[in-house]
């Protein structure tokens, strides 16, 4: 019985210890907490983003460390795969490129960024008179062409870049006059309101909204044959975007039936009404079109500025009805991130929590 | 040899001219069940109610006469060796010797305590893979003893087949899963002594417990008189499964007061040497006791039951084996607090409980009568995530490949960051592990950061539990001397919940009962993202989730599966004919117990069902009812003594389970369209040879399976949605030899073993599919799998400036076609082969075995065999694009090499010995097991065209040995 025994325990001690841990306990700890970290900043969010110069992408060769609290969430999926990181000087968009970032970002949270390998570049310039500024962007050099900057994507070059600090509040909104809105010229570098969080307040409907539609996006979405242009009027779109679901109810309600295919100074593909199919049993169709989920513009007015409200079609509250008070001119408070497209301002916000009524104060959606 | 069969010739005259003296006596033939072999060396012992015993023991042909018998009852007792143990109770009714043809004898598994064998039927299964691999019984036949378990490590699949298509009874019940036809041996794991016996039979043949398929029958005994008698411990340690095995079996043998008892109990603990994350907490208990009463009936319970968990394996990409340098790189795991865990564990726990009763009125006549109730808990824990990153390692976004692709077609062009993603995979220091594995910290750690406790990730459980009750009744009738009927009736109840639990909410506090999945379509509808709408519209929230708790899908599959069958075995002079039917009915349906928002059934959704019902997810589906039946036909023929010929033929039309009837089980009732029955036709053809040492058999197959369907579920990158698939009518054709040889070499104790199975097995036809979209059942394709049959290669007209190939095309601008590729049953060696060597002397033994497996090829998605696959984004097919997209890849034939030593002892009566084998000595790193393309696509770079995501594999372990240490008192 002796040998037996020595036999098992002979057999027991080849076996690794690691190797034993889920067999005899089964139960783990939890994890520990991470531990927030600090960095000395050497620059200034604008300071960095005036080292940028037009259409010159620039893959940051110094020791550059900023730092900024994190002004968005994107749990409501308004913002994508990026967040906005915002001093007292400027606020700038870090281009992440994974998603659901407010599980490891927390809004308000410190974040220091190592600049270093990183790569500067601008997101919506447009050249010529009815251009402007974009908005300058810290992501990963871009070989292919298509933008200035590519998210980071690599779990491994995000960790060595973007470095979590402290938790605390989401900073205060600064609440913002005309006056100090930028104008079609100035980004970051020229306006520290660019890219933060704001308040703009006693907004407007301008009735008129946005809208970029393909026929078929597995397709050339550049081609003008496979574009449709909701613009320069409201058409019928009451919600601050639409799902896959509710495109499909404008669609099919037949309100955009005298928009042409194409683009500007290329309209020769007829209208989308032609592609309109009546079935047997008087069920309305467009097969040639796509449904999926669109971003709106939704333009507002600040006096006399305009604001175009960006709303993904992705994020929660994009099917949201505009309240009909609001559509008759009712004025709004938002708050949101500041951002510049061609010169024109583009208003984002995190969650239809940040629509209030001016007047009461009240918020639109309880 | 000539010699040999003259002195048998002579003995047999002789013991005819003796047939004159006086005196009642018996005389027959000692047979193996297997192919009705002659036993040879069988020891009889024949005792008369009054009178002395007579023992004798059989010559090559198995025949035996006694004489000089006095009138009355008589017991005869016949051993073996590889044999169980048969007694048998005549009377002999007056002076004549009584023929009572044939006395048959079950092999036994070889009595080697290698132990190696069961290891394999029991451990090989992986939960990686979702259907375990035909493991076929050991028995005394050649090919089956050398490819059992020689070939269990390439996943060899006899003759092609599924596991389904192998009936495995414990008991005579037949306990092939209910709902996938699966075969069941994880049940039992770890009672290798307790399983030991059992009596299987070959492709179209049957048994005498069930009329059988196409593809063999094992039925394991159980019961507790059939357990060797004696205590026996022993003590296992293997690199390739577990590290630990510990066994102890107890079996008292037939008591002189007819009670039997047997008691098992046994313990596999610990990791491997080759796949991380992998390890076993499995134990497993048996406890039987039976009773033969006076009359010959006997009554036996047993219970048994195989409780506990292991960690799992994940398959990957290819170029995630290069990054990490190793083929058995294994993403299920990962660190937490700097210890190993696994998200992916199976535990179960599912006793059975069985009752039986075996009458025997006459010695021409014996009723068994069997109750057999499977019940418990079957679970397989997997993460869960919502509103957050996917956060498995290997994760296609996370891989180089995802950056940087060297042909610029799939606009890939950012090598600076396919070398951060390389880094990542590549840094061999403590920093670069939470890359390469599950960061469970990180997984805490974003559930720490959710502002009102809810987990965004969290680990969850599937369940499947069963409760599976089968009645089932068998007799074995005798009519006339050289007439046997076997018949039985059978039912199956078995009603089955699927479900999931919320296993482990890591680090938060509740999570939210809805579906992540609709959320993407429907974010802003709070009704349709609701797994459970009746909770929802009670209590004005998402239910939240704690430890424990059901969420996401509930519902019962139930299926009732009767049947009877009868089977005749009638002989004339050395032919043996036989003649059997079935005929049953099997019903299923789904119940669902939630109400899914997506599904309400409420009249409110735009889309119904094809027979135009609503479509719902709670409540009772439509019932599918299938008339199922199959005969049989076989003779055999013996050509001369040890030499026999035999050919079976059958057709068989069998239900479709519910795992292939289901479009989407888990969200709603809707069942595939043109569902119907399985129609399976199949022969086989074998000539055998026993005798002087050698043992073999060759057989020629054939087969062909028609109408079988297949649903599964995938996100599909042209739809931008997870979809379903529903495939119908798949046929396929199996047809090949299988060789078996055990020869003895001139040297005492030395034997050749030789198998080789090499076939065809082959998809022929272009089945249909439907593809629905999972969150709507909305219908967007529905046509045939046009390549799924083939791959075309066109012709080639010539070659552009470029080098790019110009295809010849007809006047209507068809392509030409130069040749068709065939495209094959997938996940086995179509040939595979071994050739051994054996020495058995004085308690040692020693096996050298050179194996070579061929043929084998990858499991194919039907997505990328479809037309809009091939087209790409520009609904233009090119015979580039169809001859990239149609492929089926082939494995790599593989050489591998294995050893083995053992030696007993005796010591004051008790046995003690080891055996160890080192298998794969060559330590072959590169033997691709099996795997399966992704069902992704890739657009490349202006759309125009499809590539397909990278395929992912398993791999056999390199070098492993396994010993065991063995103690019978």
């Amino acid at each position: 019985m002796k040998k037996i025994f020595a036999i098992i325990s002979a057999f027991a001690a080849l076996v690794a210890c690691e190797e034993w841990e889920p067999v005899f306990t089964g139960e783990y700890e939890p994890s520990e907490r991470y531990e927030a970290q600090q960095l000395t900043p050497t620059h200034t969010i604008q300071q960095l983003c005036k080292m940028y110069s037009t259409s010159e992408p620039w893959t940051i060769d110094q020791n550059i460390i900023i730092a900024g609290q994190v002004s968005t969430d994107d749990q409501t999926g308004n913002f994508y795969k990026s967040f906005y990181i915002q001093d007292e000087t400027a606020g700038i968009e870090i281009k992440i490129g994974r998603n659901s970032l407010h599980n490891e970002y927390q809004p308000g949270q410190w974040i220091y960024v190592k600049c270093l390998g990183l790569t500067l570049g601008m997101y919506g310039y447009k050249s010529g008179n009815y251009g402007g500024q974009g908005m300058v962007q810290l992501g990963y050099v871009d070989p292919s062409g298509s933008y200035e900057t590519s998210y980071l994507e690599s779990p491994l070059l995000v960790d060595a870049h973007i470095i979590k600090g402290a938790a605390a509040p989401v900073p205060e909104p600064e609440v913002l006059d005309e006056k100090d809105l930028p104008t079609s010229k100035q980004c970051q570098s020229q306006n520290r309101n660019v890219g933060r969080l704001v308040t703009l307040k006693g907004l407007k409907y301008a009735n008129e909204a946005f809208v970029l539609l393909y026929l078929d996006s597995q397709k050339d979405t550049k081609l003008s044959s496979n574009r449709i242009f909701v613009s320069d009027a409201a058409w019928g779109i009451t919600t601050w975007a639409m799902s896959k679901d509710r495109m499909k109810e404008y669609l099919h309600s037949g309100i955009w039936d005298e928009i042409n295919v194409g683009n500007a100074n290329d309209y020769n593909y007829g209208k989308v009404g032609d592609h309109r199919v009546v079935a047997t049993d008087g069920s309305v169709s467009y097969p040639d079109i796509q449904k999926s989920a669109y971003s709106v513009s939704q333009y507002f007015k600040m006096g006399q500025t305009e604001i175009q409200l960006r709303t993904s079609g992705y994020s929660k509250f994009s099917d949201l009805e505009m309240p009909a008070d609001v559509l008759a001119g009712r004025a709004v408070d938002m708050t949101g991130i500041l951002t510049m497209y061609q010169g024109s301002i583009q208003f984002v916000v995190n969650s239809q929590a940040d629509f209030v009524y001016s007047d009461t104060g009240e918020p639109l959606y309880k | 040899m000539i010699r040999k069969i003259t002195a048998i010739l002579a003995a047999s005259l002789l013991s005819v001219l003796s047939f004159a003296q006086t005196g009642a006596g018996v005389k027959g033939t000692v047979v193996s069940r297997q192919g009705r072999v002659p036993v040879e060396g069988a020891r009889m012992t024949v005792t008369p109610e009054s009178g002395a015993a007579t023992e004798l023991t059989t010559p090559a042909d198995g025949t035996f006469l006694v004489e000089g018998l006095p009138v009355g009852r008589l017991a005869i007792h016949v051993t073996a060796d590889g044999f169980m143990d048969v007694d048998y109770n005549i009377t002999l009714d007056g002076e004549f010797v009584r023929d009572i043809m044939f006395v048959t004898m079950t092999p036994a598994a070889q009595i080697q305590d290698v132990d190696a064998m069961n290891f394999a039927e029991f451990d090989m299964e992986d939960s990686g893979y979702s259907d375990a691999p035909t493991i076929l019984f050991t028995s005394s036949d050649p090919f089956n003893n050398i490819a059992g378990y020689g070939f269990s490590q390439i996943r060899f699949k006899n003759r092609g087949y599924d596991s389904e298509s192998q009936d495995v009874l414990l008991s005579g019940v037949k306990l092939n899963d209910a709902l996938t036809g699966y075969s069941p041996y994880s049940l039992w794991t770890g009672l290798n002594e307790i399983m030991r016996s059992k009596d299987s039979s070959n492709g179209v043949d049957g048994s005498d417990c069930i009329l059988g398929g196409f593809n063999g029958t094992t039925n394991i005994f159980a019961n507790p008189s059939n357990v060797r008698p004696g205590l026996r411990m022993s003590v296992l340690s293997n690199s390739a499964t577990y590290r630990l095995r510990l066994m102890a079996t107890y079996s008292s043998g037939v008591l002189d007061n007819g009670w039997s008892y047997a008691f098992s109990a046994s313990a596999r603990l610990g990791g491997n040497d080759w796949i991380k994350g992998v390890y076993y907490r499995n134990f497993a208990y048996y406890a039987g006791v039976e009773k033969k009463f006076s009359n010959d009936s006997r009554l036996a319970l047993f219970s048994f039951a195989a409780p506990g968990q292991r960690g799992a394996q994940n398959s990957s990409t290819q170029e995630v084996y290069d990054l990490m340098g190793d083929n058995m790189y294994n993403s299920n795991w990962g660190y937490q607090n700097g210890k190993v865990r696994n998200s992916r564990v199976r535990k179960t726990f599912e006793p059975v409980t069985v009752l039986k009763y075996t009458a025997k009125p006459s010695d021409k006549f014996e009723s068994n009568t069997t109750i057999l109730w499977r019940t418990g808990r079957n679970g397989y824990t997997a993460l869960d995530w919502y509103d957050a990153f996917d956060p498995r390692p290997d994760y296609y976004r996370n891989l180089p490949s995802y950056a940087y692709m060297a042909d610029e077609d799939y606009n890939r062009v950012n090598e600076a960051k396919a070398d951060w993603l390389r880094e990542a995979w590549t840094g061999r220091t403590p920093d670069y592990l939470n890359y390469q594995h599950l960061n469970w910290d990180a997984l805490y750690n974003a559930n720490y950061n959710s502002k009102d406790g809810r987990s965004h990730y969290a680990q969850e459980e599937r369940r499947v539990d069963q409760n599976d009750l089968n009645f089932v009744e068998t007799i074995r009738w005798k009519p006339a001397e050289n007439l046997n009927v076997n018949a039985g009736a059978s039912f199956r109840w078995n009603r089955t919940e699927n479900y999931k639990i919320l296993a482990d909410l890591l680090g938060g506090e509740y999570f939210l009962n809805i579906d992540s999945f609709a959320e993407r379509d429907f974010a802003s509808d709070p009704v349709k993202i609701q797994n459970d709408l009746d909770y929802y519209l009670a209590h004005g929230e998402a239910q939240k989730i704690y430890k424990g708790d059901k969420y996401g899908y509930d519902y019962y599959a139930d299926v009732r599966k009767a049947q009877l069958w009868a089977r005749g075995n009638y002989i004339i002079g050395s032919l043996t004919a036989n003649l059997g039917a079935s005929i049953g009915y099997d019903t299923f349906w789904r119940t669902g117990m939630v109400r899914k928002g997506l599904f309400p059934g409420t009249g409110t959704s735009s889309l119904l069902e094809s027979n135009g019902g609503d479509i719902t997810s709670k409540g009772r589906s439509d019932v599918s009812r299938f008339l199922v039946y199959s005969a049989k036909a076989g003779v055999s023929y013996m050509v001369a003594p040890g030499h026999k010929l035999i050919l079976n033929a059958g057709y068989f039309n069998d239900a479709p389970t519910f795992n292939q009837s289901f479009i989407s089980p888990r969200t709603r009732n809707t069942l595939m369209d043109g569902l119907t029955t399985k129609k399976t036709a199949s022969s086989d053809l074998s000539y055998q040879y026993t005798g002087n040492g050698y043992n073999i058999r060759l057989t020629g197959f054939w087969t062909r399976i028609k109408d079988q369907s297949d649903v599964m579920s995938f996100y599909d990158d042209t739809q931008n949605s997870f979809t379903n698939f529903a495939m119908t009518g798949i046929d396929q054709r199996h047809a090949g030899m299988e060789l078996g040889a055990i020869v003895p070499l001139p040297v005492n104790g030395l034997s050749l073993s030789a198998a080789v199975s090499w076939g065809e097995y082959i998809y022929t036809s272009t089945p249909h599919m439907v593809q629905t979209v999972d969150n709507s059942a909305e219908i967007v394709r529905d046509e045939d799998v046009k390549y799924w049959q083939y791959s075309p290669k066109y012709l080639v007209a010539g070659y552009a400036e470029n080098g790019a190939p110009i295809y010849d095309q007809a006047v209507n601008g068809d392509y030409k076609i130069e040749s068709k590729t065939k495209h094959y049953v997938p996940s086995t060696p179509q040939f595979a082969s071994e050739l051994g060597l054996n020495y058995n002397r004085n308690y040692w033994f020693l096996e050298l075995a050179a194996q070579y497996f061929a043929n084998s090829y990858l499991d194919m998605n039907p997505l990328y065999r479809t037309g809009y696959a091939c087209a790409g984004g520009d609904g233009i097919e090119t015979p580039a694009e169809v001859e990239y997209m149609t492929a089926q890849e082939k494995f790599d034939p593989a050489f591998i090499m294995n050893a083995s030593i053992g030696k007993s002892w005796y010591v004051h009566n008790n046995q003690i010995g080891f055996s160890l084998e080192i298998s794969n000595f060559l330590n072959n790193r590169n033997v691709r097991t099996g795997g399966y393309e992704q069902t992704r696509l890739i657009k490349s770079e202006n759309k125009d065209r499809y590539y397909r995501f990278d395929s992912k594999y398993f791999y056999m372990p390199g070098a492993s040995y396994m010993l065991n240490i063995y103690f019978r008192f």
